[in-house]
């Protein structure tokens, strides 16, 4: 055979589905083939003609592009040198469903149908293997066809929250834990009822201060089975509640423009930064003189803690993205409300959701100030008044309850914030910080 | 998906100055830069550290403007006198270096995010294509995990899927696979030149790894040390497709010492400027 | 090597000058029309009762810019207001320095011992949703002197916030770090001295940064409870929360507003003072 020949031998040969014919065909084959040059965009055939060839790739690429009515849906396939195309429309009798279009300059081997026909048929016993080759060929490719639907996204969360408290407990974090608490306890119940220290003394022992809290007839009035307990939690929620909506309503998109807008905040922030230092307590009386009633004045300060804290912190979120995706979303068309919406919003979610603890945690320091100063009801109130009226024991029920209540407010937002920026948890848990 | 269209994505770069900095630390970063790249053409971009490179794809992005010269795409004027700064805009698309993909969303919205923001699909239509076109790469079952989850490598890939949604005339990298292993990169660049003989779009890679530039260009474009500007253009006369295999082949190697030789000069000056990255 | 050719650079005066000015002036120009047009509502507000016929909502309640500096001009020449500076900025310092004396010394226990931390951050972690000021009351009742049970409630504001900080900036440390430096036979003290303290430093600094702002809203509210609450007398009460407190009880509007700014002006003194110290401190740390 000629070194020509020898090529195109060993081109047919590896292309597959005809890897298995016997060296007498592949000889056939080679001289039979016509050879094609085509330039880079050179047009081998159209969607639609009539499948009388295949073809052989010796060199360059080609691109076999579906076509949009009859193939939609299939992928572009791109034919390697030693890859043959242009059969599987032969195999069926049906027209072409792709475009092949050279995308280097490519030299191919095209075989007539015809010829291919007739020389299978010269071999009984090949053209049998050879036509059931094709067709199991043709059926795997009709398989894969059309596209499947992606996966669902996967379930999470409580699985993998019981899985990680289960490693906690068998560590010796939370019996440590326990013993801290003990520890904390046992000092207050010692230094108090037993060796009654001074200054100590005057403070209400651990025992007095639960059986207080737990009885049925409190002493002072004030228990887990007095409503009134339950009216003042309420009331300072409620406070918390309203003042915080308005911090944050108001805060955020304030926090926000002053990072995103040069002109806004040039305008805004020095008036801003002028107010801050002022802490919200030092507006009580000021408040009290402006603000009609109780309420809105404790309202009203609560509110103003929250607020600085809420904008100052959207406004570092804003800052803290990093430019480059502002930039690609430019690239890829966006509208300035699209990058702001889209990028700069949830960019800076994970800053406003640390601001939002921290406003909560500001929000309930303002309230009881504000409560011990004036107002009726209220945890603060609770502990003023119970301390003017020396009922101490419930002072500090008191002031447990805010503490617990408290770390309930700052964890409910902790957790609504892990909720709403899973892809920022998972994203540190898997990179490790790199 | 575009047809093999070598008639669009010439880009020409005319005579293009650059200056950064204010005042008195106003330094030159792109020096009177001349460059033709042909439609269809992965010209890739090669320099030292520091040298500007970076600086004239932002200029051709729209990202800043230039100082004088100009930028014209298939004989419209990007920017030039009168125009100093393109407008940034989905026809040329930047791959960033250390990723853009927007980590709050899936992979998936992440590649729709082009044409609904654009206005030309609804969000359902987007997700289908965007899909399709994963599948399309090689990227199914990825569809639904968010960039933050996937490896560097697949995150690449993501994102030039995202850049080729949106039909760009050119594609603009830079330096796209730097922070990424030898195995990676390799697979990297395979994926690419797939992506490329499917699409035909126009590319221009910065670089500063010669292996890289040899195998996937059509033309090497060796610039010198700051300010920039082109010293060196080597054609890559191994013919498409290629695969790894060219790597170790003489005409490879020959490129490759062609190209270093042309490279190391400059290397040179950018290390005693005492250059840091880009 | 010898560094070669300095990078040619040709310099366009026009635009540069001109853009520079512009970046310089044009920020603190906006600031102006802002701080202008708040006194301005302000004074136009408070005095609409005067020249509209009816006074606003709220703001017609306020005493006028111009009725507050005549009265601030006032006090600038009554000791005692500079004794309210003084005695309240003796609070913040007395305050602030132990909650750094005993919270950076806690926090980096907590940093470096696994058991310590066990123990003691859950019971920290405990305590520290209950307001400082919540413990007013029972500091008074505990403490044998005002004085001391006000220092108290001022050293838990800023305690909890320094400790917060120290501990996130442990967390901070780059573990291959700390490997790195056992593999070279580093000792535990060494590590800690060269390796954990450096890295720890600067959260510290924003820790007591931070810190030094809570403590003046403490301070201010702290003098106003008990100042206010057991209606002491200036020798024991004072400092400029409780002449806030006296203003309002005494009828005193405009001095209220005079105590406001004085108390804003205290506080961002302080925290700049702190910013100076904690940068000169911290050459290497970049800014937040």
């Amino acid at each position: 055979m000629s070194e020509i020949m020898l090529l195109r031998r060993d081109v047919i040969a590896h292309a597959l589905p005809f890897e298995t014919l016997s060296e007498t065909l592949l000889a056939q084959f080679a001289a039979g083939a016509e050879e094609i040059r085509l330039p880079a965009g050179g047009v081998v055939y159209d969607a639609g003609s009539i499948s009388d060839d295949i073809y052989f790739v010796q060199s360059g690429a080609i691109r076999l592009e579906p076509d949009v009515q009859t193939a939609a849906g299939l992928p572009v396939q791109i034919v390697r040198p030693r890859e043959a195309f242009g059969w599987t429309a032969l195999a069926s009798h049906a027209a072409r469903r792709n475009r092949a279009v050279a995308v280097t300059p490519a030299t191919l081997l095209r075989l007539s149908g015809q010829n291919f026909v007739t020389m299978l048929g010269s071999d009984q016993r090949e053209g049998q293997a050879m036509r059931e080759r094709i067709a199991g060929a043709l059926a795997d490719i009709r398989g894969q066809a059309v596209y499947q639907p992606a996966p669902a996204r996967r379930a999470e969360g409580l699985g993998l929250a019981m899985a990680r408290a289960a490693l906690w407990l068998r560590s010796p974090a939370p019996y440590l834990m326990l013993l801290g608490y003990a520890l904390l306890l046992g000092f207050w119940y010692v230094a108090v009822q037993v060796l009654k220290l001074p200054r100590f003394n005057e403070m209400p022992g651990l025992t007095d201060v639960f059986q207080e809290w737990f009885s049925r007839n409190p002493v002072y009035g004030v228990s887990l089975f007095t409503p009134v307990y339950y009216q003042h939690i309420l009331v300072s929620l409620r406070r918390i509640f309203i003042a915080f909506t308005l911090a944050t309503v108001l805060g955020v998109p304030t926090g926000l423009f002053m990072g995103w807008s040069k002109t806004f905040r040039e305008y805004v922030f020095p008036v801003f930064e002028l107010l801050r230092p002022i802490p919200p307590l030092a507006w009580v009386p000021l408040a009290i003189i402006m603000l009609p009633g109780s309420e809105l004045p404790i309202i009203y300060l609560t509110f103003l803690a929250s607020f600085f804290a809420t904008a100052l912190n959207a406004m570092l979120g804003v800052k803290s993205i990093d430019p480059v995706y502002v930039q690609a979303a430019n690239c890829l068309g966006a509208s300035q409300a699209r990058v702001f919406l889209s990028v700069i919003v949830p960019g800076a979610l994970p800053y406003i959701f640390t601001g939002l603890q921290i406003s909560v945690g500001v929000a309930w320091f303002s309230l009881v100030a504000a409560e011990m100063v004036s107002g009726q009801f209220g945890l603060g109130y609770l502990i003023n008044t119970s301390y003017t009226t020396v009922q101490y024991t419930t002072m500090v029920i008191a002031m447990i309850t805010l503490g617990i209540v408290g770390y309930a407010s700052s964890a409910l937002v902790r957790l609504v914030g892990n909720w709403l920026l899973g892809w920022h948890k998972r994203q540190f848990a898997l990179e490790g910080g790199a | 998906m575009s047809i093999l269209a070598p008639s669009r994505g010439a880009l020409r770069i005319d005579n293009a100055v650059k200056y950064y900095g204010e005042g008195s630390a106003r330094t030159l970063a792109v020096d009177h830069c001349t460059l033709d790249i042909r439609p269809g053409e992965i010209c890739m971009i090669v320099g030292p550290s520091g040298c500007g490179k970076t600086t004239l794809l932002n200029a051709v992005a729209g990202f800043h403007g230039l100082d004088d010269g100009s930028i014209h795409l298939d004989n419209k004027m990007l920017c030039g006198p009168g125009q100093p700064q393109a407008a940034v805009g989905p026809d040329r698309i930047v791959v960033f270096q250390n990723g853009a993909l927007f980590p709050w969303m899936t992979n998936l919205d992440n590649i729709a995010f082009g044409p609904v923001a654009q206005k030309r699909l609804r969000r359902a239509e987007a997700r289908d294509k965007a899909a399709q076109l994963m599948r399309d790469a090689g990227l199914a079952g990825h569809e639904f995990a968010y960039p933050g989850e996937i490896s560097s490598g697949l995150r690449r890939r993501v994102e030039i899927v995202r850049a080729l949604m949106n039909d760009p005339t050119v594609l603009l990298l830079d330096e796209p696979y730097r922070a990424l292993d030898a195995l990676t990169k390799s697979v990297m660049h395979e994926a690419l030149l797939e992506t490329y003989y499917r699409t035909g779009i126009t590319i221009f890679f910065i670089t500063h790894d010669l292996e890289e530039a040899i195998f996937l260009g059509h033309r090497v474009v060796i610039m010198t040390a700051r300010p920039c500007k082109p010293k060196k253009i080597i054609e890559v006369d191994i013919p498409h497709p290629r695969d790894y295999t060219i790597l170790t082949s003489k005409r490879f190697r020959e490129l490759l010492a062609e190209a270093d030789a042309g490279v190391h000069d400059e290397a040179l000056k950018s290390f005693a400027l005492g250059e840091r990255e880009g | 090597m010898p560094s070669e050719s300095i990078v040619v650079t040709k310099i366009h005066p026009a635009t540069s000058v001109r853009r520079q000015r512009l970046t310089f002036a044009r920020p603190r120009l906006r600031a102006l029309i802002s701080f202008v047009a708040l006194l301005a509502l302000w004074q136009a507000g408070s005095t609409s009762a005067a020249w509209s016929g009816h006074g606003w909502p709220i703001i017609s309640l306020v005493p006028a810019p111009s009725v507050v500096l005549t009265a601030w001009a006032a006090l600038l020449t009554n000791p005692g207001y500079w004794q309210s500076w003084g005695l309240s900025f003796t609070r913040v310092a007395l305050g602030f320095f132990a909650a750094v004396l005993v919270g950076v010394p806690f926090g980096l226990l907590l940093i470096i011992n696994r058991t310590w931390r066990s123990i003691a951050f859950p019971v920290f972690e405990l305590l520290r949703p209950i307001p400082p000021l919540a413990w007013v009351p029972a500091s008074i009742i505990f403490w044998p002197t005002q004085e001391l049970s006000i220092d108290f409630v001022i050293f838990l504001g800023a305690f909890y916030t320094i400790v917060l900080n120290t501990l996130g900036g442990g967390d901070e440390i780059d573990q291959r770090l700390i490997q790195a430096a056992r593999s070279m036979g580093g000792s535990r003290w060494n590590i800690f001295r060269r390796l954990i303290l450096p890295s720890v430093l600067p959260s510290i600094g924003t820790g007591m940064q931070v810190g030094i702002g809570i403590t003046w809203e403490v301070v201010v509210a702290a003098e106003m409870i008990s100042g206010g609450g057991s209606g002491g007398d200036s020798a024991s009460g004072g400092g400029l929360g409780f002449f806030l407190w006296s203003s309002y009880i005494g009828g005193s509007y405009p001095d209220i507003i005079v105590g406001m700014i004085s108390i804003g002006i205290a506080g961002y003194l302080s925290s700049a003072a702190m910013r100076f110290l904690v940068a000169r401190a911290t050459p290497w740390a970049r800014g937040h």
